[in-house]
């Protein structure tokens, strides 16, 4: 029997099978779901770029988060799973796709700063740069998110992701730190008094130059990036393994290198502050709460100097979308796509145990953002991007709040 | 390069700078239009400057050439909220290459109302008839899809010697109560919203409540800035239209005119209509109903009887 184009698709199959060949399949199903929700974003950009006000801004917003979405759930860039990887296995990569990050945002930063604002040595800022106050607030700030990614499992940005990936604990995460953040604008006055109305903003180009303020971020990176090596030990396991060369599979299925994560989320950091606003996860976030809190009336009427820093905004708006609104959407369903396409969408019936420290978790975490003005996305990426002091301070608070809080949960049998 | 080329080019460079210094010349208005002010951005003498109020709008594109003025710290005395001292409007002057030879072209976002609220200082500080408003301002050079840059482009520094003050266009307090009191003859125009105005509200949605009594001056009378304007591209109406609208309101040219909003800024927008483009005697009160609106004991006109904190 031959092969021909009249034969009916029967007789086709059949032909194949009698030549050995394999039955034809369809594509997995979760292939075509990913394939759906892909055409759904595709959709709604085509869809926000008619219809949003303004137009332009929104659309790119919900483009950018579409990418963000992809690349952190391909890297798997989550910032607690990586310092934990280095605490516990001395395994260096992923901490390099961070350092990796940083050395694009800063390089990117000082070349739009160029720019934008030829002399830094005036007393103007860059313009929405992320420049907080620095001070005790913004150092207990990263402790308590710190101790909220080790008790919670991950920072903000990668509970979103997670969410993509049907994570039991991701959703209550966020609800914790909407409670969190609604905590924050509670006790916001008083630390202000206290101390943040005399915290100075520093901004390292200020001091520095644009050329110093660069060589001295990335010594330190450098220099942190060779003792990371030094002390590191390289995992084996991964070289040993078959090199996959299919690109299809190389971007969709498998796990992407650190440091390629790093530096794609530095390159979208870099292309959300020249054309919208520094990069960030929680003003949504953070504004909703505030919306919702101030509509039950249990906030103050005035949050002391809270909108006149720099930093994810809390401001509320009164539109149903916002460019961090879409970027956050835009965000989650590309990560749920991601992780459909590379079966890593998992979903799983949370536990009492991950309900429980997802809301405790996400409490700090939100509590930690108002106070950082950010969290690993806005203050940490953003800041150290910016030449802001307020970012490496934060980021250093993060470090003790995890370890302390990982180390002490462990030895109490309440962390794993 | 040959004699005869040299001679070319030369022909040609001083051709071209005589059709853009006549172009400059023949712009003799308050307001320059955006295709004028597209065919002239390479004119030496001109100097485009964006005024807007939300940070990073100037640096993320702004006309091909422009500069930047940030309103609330170059303009201002932050602490003692003032105009800018001489000294400092001085310094900002020269390092954008400001002098009273050069035509400056001020727009912004806004309807320009800091761009209007810059021509104000720039003229207090003797820079008038060369410093012109864009007709529309950013609104409509990105409605007609004109070009915008984000790259810095040097300027040369002026060497622009400051003027004295001129008082005749900066209404204060004192100014306002002769005229509550009809001891002067100044008309005050409020530009701000009939809700504003009537005392049902403080302040406009969105703001702090900056002054503690609700209503306006006294005998002023009230036109929103946002009837002078041509809603779909943000330009002002015809002196004609202009005219007959604060005509209406009894505000004609024939008495001096002090306009007031609640800061001060907006009422600048009407104060560059009324001096510049109708050529009415006006000052401009910056203190407008923060200041006014806070005295112990002024008069006030409060029609709706909205009293600050009492429920």
């Amino acid at each position: 029997m031959s092969i021909s184009d009249d034969s009916g698709a029967l007789d086709y199959e059949l032909a194949r099978r009698q030549a050995g060949a394999e039955p034809i399949r369809l594509p997995p199903l979760r292939f075509i779901v990913a394939a759906v929700v892909a055409a759904a974003i595709a959709v709604s950009i085509y869809l926000v770029g008619r219809h949003g006000d303004p137009a332009p801004q929104l659309q790119l917003s919900l483009i950018l988060g579409a990418a963000f979405g992809f690349v952190l759930q391909r890297a798997r860039f989550c910032f607690f799973c990586i310092w934990k990887d280095w605490l516990d296995r001395r395994d260096p990569r992923g901490l390099l796709g961070i350092l990796t990050a940083l050395v694009v945002g800063l390089a990117g930063y000082t070349l739009i700063y160029g720019a934008w604002l030829p002399d830094p040595t005036g007393a103007r800022l860059p313009p929405t740069a992320h420049i907080g106050p620095v001070g005790p607030a913004l150092l207990l700030a990263g402790l308590a998110f710190g101790a909220g990614m080790a008790i919670s499992g991950s920072c903000i940005s990668a509970h979103l992701y997670r969410l993509g990936e049907g994570s039991p604990t991701a959703p209550f995460a966020l609800i914790g730190a909407g409670l969190g953040f609604i905590l924050g604008f509670l006790s916001w006055n008083e630390l202000y008094l206290l101390t943040i109305s005399d915290s100075p903003v520093l901004w390292l180009p200020r001091q520095l130059g644009y050329g110093g303020a660069l060589v001295a971020g990335l010594a330190v990176l450098g220099a942190t990036a060779w003792c990371l090596l030094r002390a590191g030990r390289s995992s084996d396991q991964e070289a040993s393994q078959k090199v996959q060369t299919d690109p299809v599979a190389t971007i969709f299925l498998r796990r992407w290198p650190s440091w390629l994560g790093g530096l794609f989320v530095g390159l979208i950091g870099v292309a959300a502050y020249l054309r919208l606003s520094p990069l960030g996860v929680t003003a949504e976030l953070g504004s909703r709460s505030r919306q919702l809190a101030t509509g039950l009336d249990w906030l103050p009427a005035r949050l002391e100097g809270l909108d006149s820093f720099r930093g994810c905004a809390t401001l509320i708006r009164e539109t149903l979308l916002t460019p961090n609104g879409l970027f956050i959407a835009g965000l989650v369903a590309a990560a749920f796509a991601a992780a459909l396409a590379a079966g890593e969408f998992k979903p799983r019936r949370p536990t009492g145990g991950h309900v429980l420290r997802g809301l405790v978790g996400g409490v700090l975490l939100g509590w930690g953002t108002v106070f950082g003005l950010g969290c690993t996305v806005g203050t940490l990426l953003s800041g150290i991007s910016a030449g802001a002091v307020s970012g490496w301070v934060f980021g250093m608070g993060l470090i003790a709040g995890t370890t302390v809080t990982l180390k002490l949960g462990r030895r109490l049998r309440l962390l794993d | 390069m040959s004699v005869l080329s040299f001679i070319r080019r030369g022909a040609a460079v001083l051709a071209a700078s005589l059709a853009l210094g006549g172009a400059a010349l023949a712009q003799t208005g308050p307001l320059v239009s955006t295709e004028w002010l597209e065919k002239n951005l390479s004119d030496p003498k001109v100097r485009i400057v964006e005024v807007s109020v939300e940070p990073g709008i100037y640096e993320r594109g702004h006309i091909p050439g422009a500069q930047n003025i940030a309103w609330h710290t170059d303009l201002v005395e932050t602490v003692s909220r003032d105009i800018a001292r001489p000294e400092k409007f001085q310094a900002l002057a020269r390092k954008l290459g400001v002098d009273k030879d050069v035509t400056v072209v001020l727009y912004g976002d806004n309807n320009n109302w800091f761009a209007a609220w810059g021509a104000w200082v720039f003229d207090i500080y003797g820079l008038r008839d060369n410093v012109k408003l864009l007709d529309g301002g950013r609104k409509k050079w990105e409605l007609e899809k004109r070009p915008v840059a984000t790259n810095p482009v040097p300027v040369k520094a002026s060497s622009f010697t400051v003027g004295e003050p001129n008082k005749a266009l900066r209404a204060r307090l004192t100014d306002v109560v002769a005229s509550v009191e009809k001891k002067s003859d100044a008309r005050i125009l409020d530009i701000r919203s009939p809700d504003e105005f009537s005392g049902k509200i403080i302040a406009p949605a969105g703001f702090q409540e900056l002054a503690l009594r609700a209503g306006h001056i006294p005998g002023s009378v009230n036109v929103p800035w946002a009837r002078a304007v041509n809603q779909a591209d943000g330009t002002l109406k015809s002196p004609e239209e202009l005219k007959k609208l604060y005509a209406e309101v009894g505000i004609d040219g024939s008495k001096p005119v002090i306009t007031s909003c609640r800061i001060g800024e907006r009422s600048s927008h009407t104060w560059f209509i009324l001096s510049r483009v109708l050529g009415y005697q006006a000052a401009n009160y910056d203190g407008s109903w923060t200041e006014y609106g806070n005295v112990v004991g002024l008069p006030i006109s409060n029609p709706a009887g909205t009293v600050w904190g009492g429920k």
